[in-house]
């Protein structure tokens, strides 16, 4: 199994509802992939940005971790993972 | 109404490797270790069962770990999953009983005695949190239920993973009986030792021991032994406890005796205990430094600090002293940790027009900036030596061992 860092910008479809944020879809190398299972979700800190991470399965059953910063309001692509 | 104590310890089950597999499904059922990289120096913080079922060990050097179990993931660990995973533990737990004392990130104690008939019984309550646990988290823990903190805490550790075990009143001489001696808090490996010398082996032979000779081997420590191998432990669970050590600690990326890389570590980790400190608004009055050198011999030492402090310049310049009194060999060194402990709120006395006042001054400005910029937005200029040997991101160092980068 190998992770792969990433950090690429994304185009990421959330859906927000009772204070909660969740990734629904993301476009990455211009293709769609829906989010299948969120397995977690944690924030840190780089200063006053807070950002959050998403640990997510696809529909295509791979593995990512999406990184929203909350002060630039974009989406990142974090890593992935190959299984493998 | 029964007086009874009831006490739950809940204990996650290999807790960092547990927290990548429920952040990762593809890693579950697989061998995790968490640690570090197998191409990496460094030791095994967590294995997972399926790790552990194929020999590797928690403090196993990482490239022995790949030996024994080659088909391993090893990852470096994030303290951001451990903390979120550690919060939903606590908003789990608190919403059974308000008496919950958090002893780390994943383990705590539980007061059932003054909730517990709001529900049909403390196994019922065990049960619940397991479940609830599983499905938000994915990481399974083993609870233990006793009278007090010290059975449950053993009793939690007897049925891993995923167990419980629950100790009726009035049967804990009989249930800790047969247990080995070191599953007692404060029997370590030479106290265990000493007693095995005595042909002691198990806790219902040292509880049949006279109080005084438990004395006479272990001092005052003795005693408080003797009581736990009796079942007796009138601790109170404390929702708010002072940690009782605060320890940050790093390997080289290859050994060094290059003193300015080392003593910038240890800097930078002082600077990195005294932020700690401050942001809990506490204070500590013992101090301690660890050195491992290249052929892994050990020495550590720890002294009295002069006043209680949490300034990361006065941290340092007792951890320089103490290393500089510690390092008698002229070997390379691999590991250096530095350690606080005496740990105590701030409510010190305060003097007028004196450095000190200066110097919270000073602090709360350093700490201001730092929340706004990032830790590493201001530095002391000793710890930018480090910058030749780490990478830097806005919160710190990439430290070698990242799962204790905090």
């Amino acid at each position: 199994m190998i992770f792969e860092d990433i950090f690429e910008p994304i185009e990421v479809i959330t859906h927000f509802k009772d204070g909660q944020m969740r990734p629904v879809r993301f476009k990455w190398n211009g293709r769609v992939y829906k989010v299948f299972q969120l397995n977690g979700h944690w924030v840190s800190n780089q200063g006053y940005n807070r950002q959050h991470h998403f640990s997510v399965i696809a529909d295509t059953s791979d593995y990512f971790e999406l990184l929203f910063d909350g002060f630039n309001f974009d989406w990142q692509i974090a890593r992935v993972c190959l299984d493998g | 109404m029964d007086k009874r104590r009831v006490i739950m310890h809940i204990d996650a089950d290999a807790f960092f490797a547990s927290v990548e597999q429920g952040f990762n499904p593809l890693l579950r059922g697989k061998p995790v270790v968490v640690g570090g990289s197998e191409t990496q120096r460094g030791v095994v913080h967590t294995a997972s069962y399926e790790a552990r079922a194929r020999g590797v060990r928690t403090g196993m050097p990482l490239f022995r770990a790949k030996a024994v179990c080659p088909e391993a993931v090893f990852l470096k660990g994030n303290y951001g999953h451990y903390k979120a995973v550690s919060l939903i533990f606590q908003e789990v737990y608190l919403r059974y009983t308000p008496e919950v004392e958090f002893t780390s990130l994943d383990d705590a104690y539980l007061d059932l005695s003054g909730a517990l008939h709001l529900y049909p019984s403390a196994r019922w309550v065990a049960e619940k949190i397991q479940q609830e646990v599983w499905s938000l988290t994915g990481v399974s823990v083993s609870i233990g239920i006793g009278g007090n903190k010290v059975i449950a805490r053993i009793a939690s550790g007897l049925k891993k993973p995923g167990g419980i075990v629950e100790v009726p009143a009035g049967e804990e001489q009989t249930f800790l009986a047969d247990l080995p001696v070191d599953f007692l808090p404060g029997i370590g490996r030479m106290a265990k030792e000493k007693l095995f010398d005595l042909r002691i082996l198990k806790i219902g032979q040292l509880a049949k021991l006279p109080k005084r000779v438990m004395e006479q081997l272990f001092g005052k420590n003795g005693v408080k032994i003797w009581r736990f191998a009796r079942g007796e432990d009138v601790s109170p669970v404390m929702r708010k406890i002072f940690p009782k050590q605060i320890s940050r600690e790093t390997s080289f990326e290859e050994d060094t005796s290059d003193l300015k890389i080392v003593k910038g570590t240890l800097q930078y980790l002082c600077e990195r205990i005294g932020k700690k400190l401050r942001e809990e608004r506490l204070i500590c009055r013992t101090l301690g430094v660890k050195i491992k050198y290249s052929d892994f011999r050990f020495h550590a030492t720890s002294a009295r600090l002069p006043h209680a402090v949490n300034h990361g310049a006065e941290l340092f310049g007792a951890a320089e002293r103490l290393f500089d009194r510690l390092r008698l060999r002229r070997t390379r060194i691999r590991h250096v940790g530095v350690s606080v402990s005496d740990i105590e709120s701030v409510n010190y006395q305060r003097f007028l027009f004196d450095e000190q006042t200066r110097r919270e001054t000073l602090d709360s400005v350093i700490d201001e900036i730092r929340e706004r910029y990032g830790f590493m937005a201001i530095l002391p200029a000793d710890t930018l030596e480090l910058k030749r040997k780490y990478r830097m991101e806005a919160n710190g160092y990439i430290l070698h061992n990242p799962a204790l980068t905090r």
